[in-house]
């Protein structure tokens, strides 16, 4: 079945509240959900498989663990970006706000995919980022320049063995800046593929004009997450609804 | 400019009325001078009214399609609230021409509403129910070769209600950012919605004058062009259009603040005094609004003696005008001081319907606002805030919530909540009615206070940090940090009322939303949910193209030119 990107934010942000998300950790979870299926990122994959998980837990958020001048070190606590990518990368802005480039680790999250959202919203506000993250076997770069509406992603293979479950992201204000950050930092394989910001263009502009495609079974799983923040209709529950 | 501690008061918005910028005034502007041509290739009605209508409308930009099921419905089954399953006419606004496989696609789910999908081909669907006061009566007059007595319609005046328009991408329909940005037709906010119920208004007059028609055929009269103008459509609107002002305060705040921007365009012109002409005409409207007022029939109280002190107080200014206004023209700033005038001594109803009376006198200075009432909606959080300028911003714009005590149990007496029926949104009391657990965010104020509670806290402990800190240690605190900050950016905020409150008035939420689509006749029907009529005194679709003078508002019943 097709849904239209509105009908769908509505309904996942309600999803995420059954999960026991608060008033802006749903609207972000929503808008990094449609983000990445409406630009062609498996975002319905990859909240089949983040669902899994948060159906079984309560919220759980960041902490932050250590603080440089440059740096910042997270523990995930084993969450979703879903729910700790937000606070990282606006951790991440203000402290390039303050300095001139820096870097996050965040340890210990899963559904890293979804921080491309995050990044290019908070590229808005003239930041570049670029991040990294090992994806099964191989390696993910994202990287989008300040101001950018898209970014790019890249395949690489692995050069050097990195925590499976960890996200880095360098931050500044000139892509160019970054990039030189990054390189010194990190030793990248072969690339493996690229999709590009006219790629994700393409297939955003699509999914406008056309609506998301959506399996069924997941719609009605977010459904059935709808549910538990319903409140059941009785004869005097009528009345406060003006009968 | 007015202040935000004054205009974003709930019952000042609960007084507003329609103004030029209103979408459906908008929306007549636009049909009229770019003369939109509309025809009916499919009219199959049967000699009961029910049928298959399509009609193909021709805009400046784009070519559309208004498809109609007119269906029979059980009077027993006839409901206006959401929850209703079966309505006598169900329609749907598709862009393009529908062909025969598209027709039939729509003839199988627009009937269901809620209960069927469309596809992104489709940028409204809506429903509509029959009059029982006047529908059969009209028909019954004109098969009988009569028009319809003219206080009958002035009563109710429409033919049909609508109870709801879908768009904005709901069950399947093109998202507004497609409509935004592929048909500019209907590129202001909810014009495609207003689009819908003027075409409604359109066919409820054509099906009376077919029902007559087939009734008494030879001896059937066509209705009356003027009593035509002055029929308009029905609207019931209950709490599920309140969480929309709560859930898009930028957008309403933009609306608010081009309204306000109009007004203060006006003011500004009567720098060194108005000319005659512009006073007469305001003397005019004066006049006319006191013969609107004093023709609506609504059975709320509250609303009833509003109504009768605004005349009282109109006609006192009226005669004020004629007996001194002359004499004021020249005076500096004379609009400014007629609005100091009445703030003072006036009712707030008053107070917001002159100023929608001198925003009508300049369409040049006005008309050009009607092209931004959208607005980017993103919510921002500014990480790198020091939170001692979070707590300064609340102080400075949230005073209203600061000084609520959310410990007394009528400020949290009610609570918001989601019903499994339809997901409508209801209003529960707290501590008796089920259901507070899962409470919709509608309480800013606590909310506010909550986050003021913990950032002061949290600075006592880290006076250095900023935003992005505070969010990491409370991130529950996100969406309220991110809101206060955004709209703080802004001329008008947050609506400065605790919407948890035991006594709190949501149908001054719905009036304020209403008043910008440009409904008239406010007609509550309790403190929950309000009739109101849509287009009543607009042009026909046979007027587009000829010479328009725009002053429909505030309809008054005609005077029969026919006898």
């Amino acid at each position: 079945m097709k849904v239209s990107k509105n009908e769908l934010m509505a309904s996942l942000k309600k999803a995420f509240e059954g999960l026991g998300f608060h008033p802006g950790d749903y609207y972000d979870a929503a808008d990094m959900v449609v983000w990445l299926e409406t630009h062609g990122l498996d975002g319905f994959d990859r909240l089949q498989a983040a669902l899994a998980y948060l159906n079984t837990t309560g919220p759980t958020h960041a902490e932050l663990i250590e603080e440089g001048t440059n740096y910042l070190f997270l523990d995930g606590n084993d969450s979703s970006i879903l729910l700790c990518g937000s606070e990282a990368i606006d951790l991440l802005s203000a402290q390039i706000m303050e300095g001139s480039a820096a870097r996050l680790q965040l340890n210990n999250c899963y559904n890293r995919t979804f921080i491309l959202q995050r990044l290019v919203k908070a590229a808005q506000r003239n930041l570049a980022f670029i991040a990294y993250w090992r994806q099964d076997d191989c390696c993910i770069k994202v990287s989008i320049a300040a101001g950018a509406d898209l970014p790019e992603h890249q395949t690489f293979s692995m050069a050097e063995d990195i925590d499976p479950q960890s996200l880095t992201v360098f931050a500044g204000t000139d892509l160019v800046v970054v990039e030189q950050q990054f390189s010194e930092q990190i030793v990248i394989g072969e690339l493996i593929e690229t999709y590009s910001s006219a790629g994700m263009s393409i297939c955003y502009q699509d999914s406008v004009e056309q609506g998301i495609e959506i399996d069924e079974v997941l719609w009605s799983t977010l459904e059935g997450l709808v549910e538990r923040i319903l409140v059941e209709s009785t004869e005097s529950s009528r009345a406060g609804a003006g009968d | 400019m007015r202040p935000d501690s004054q205009v974003m008061q709930l019952e000042r918005l609960g007084s507003f009325h329609q103004s030029r910028l209103s979408f459906m005034r908008t929306l007549v502007r636009r049909m009229v001078t770019e003369n939109w041509q509309i025809t009916s290739p499919v009219f199959d009605l049967d000699d009961q009214g029910y049928g298959t209508v399509v009609y193909q409308v021709e805009a400046r930009f784009g070519t559309f399609s208004y498809v109609l099921f007119s269906h029979y419905l059980d009077p027993d089954s006839r409901n206006d609230r959401v929850i209703a399953n079966q309505w006598d006419l169900t329609m749907a606004l598709c862009e393009g021409k529908v062909d025969a496989d598209q027709l039939a696609f729509l003839r199988t789910n627009v009937p269901k509403q809620e209960a069927g999908r469309v596809d992104s081909r489709v940028l409204v669907l809506s429903r509509a129910n029959r009059s029982g006061r006047t529908f059969e009566y009209v028909v019954s007059e004109l098969a009988e070769g009569r028009q319809p007595c003219i206080d009958v319609i002035a009563e109710v005046g429409y033919l049909y209600r609508t109870t709801a328009a879908y768009g904005s991408g709901k069950l399947g329909m093109a998202d507004w950012e497609k409509v935004r940005t592929k048909h500019p037709d209907f590129a202001r906010p909810f014009a495609a919605e207003m689009f819908t119920c003027f075409m409604l208004r359109h066919f409820s007059m054509q099906q009376a004058d077919h029902l007559a028609s087939r009734r008494a055929p030879g001896k059937a009269v066509i209705l009356d062009k003027d009593i035509k103008r002055y029929l308009g459509i029905g609207n019931s609107t209950g709490l599920g259009m309140a969480p929309f002002l709560i859930n898009h305060p930028l957008l309403i705040s933009q609306w608010i603040e081009m309204r306000e921007t109009a007004l203060a365009r006006v003011i500004l012109a009567s720098e060194s005094g108005v000319d005659e002409p512009i006073f007469f005409r305001l003397a005019a409207s004066v006049q006319r609004v006191i013969q609107h007022l004093g023709e609506i029939v609504t059975a709320d109280e509250r609303q009833h003696n509003s109504n009768i002190l605004v005349r009282k107080e109109l006609q006192v200014l009226l005669a004020w005008m004629h007996d001194d206004g002359l004499r004021l023209l020249r005076d500096h700033y004379v609009w400014a001081n007629l609005v100091q005038y009445v703030e003072q001594f006036c009712h707030i109803e008053t107070q917001e319907l002159i100023n929608t009376l001198l925003i009508e006198l300049y369409p040049e200075l006005v008309d050009d606002l009607e092209e931004q009432m959208g607005i980017d909606e993103s919510i921002r959080i500014t990480p790198e805030m020091p939170v001692t300028e979070l707590l300064q911003i609340i102080e400075d714009k949230y005073d209203w919530a600061l000084i609520i005590d959310f410990t007394q149990y009528e400020s949290i007496g009610a609570f918001w909540y989601r019903s499994q029926e339809k997901m409508e949104p209801r209003l529960g009391q707290t501590n008796i009615d089920m259901g507070m657990e899962k409470e919709m965010p509608m309480a800013i104020g606590r909310r506010v206070r909550k986050c003021y509670d913990q950032a002061s806290a949290y600075n006592l402990t880290y006076p250095q940090q900023n935003v992005a800190h505070f969010i990491m240690r409370h991130p529950n605190r996100s969406g309220i940090v991110g809101r206060i900050q955004t709209l703080a950016q802004r001329l008008y905020g947050d609506i400065r009322e605790n919407l948890v409150h035991s006594n709190v008035l949501p149908i001054h939420l719905l009036r304020c939303k209403l008043s910008f689509f440009g409904v008239s006749k406010f007609d509550p029907r309790s403190r929950l949910w309000v009739r109101n009529t849509m287009f009543q005194g607009a042009p026909l679709i046979s007027d587009f193209g000829k010479p328009f003078v725009d002053d429909w508002q505030f309809p008054i019943k005609p005077v029969l030119t026919s006898g």
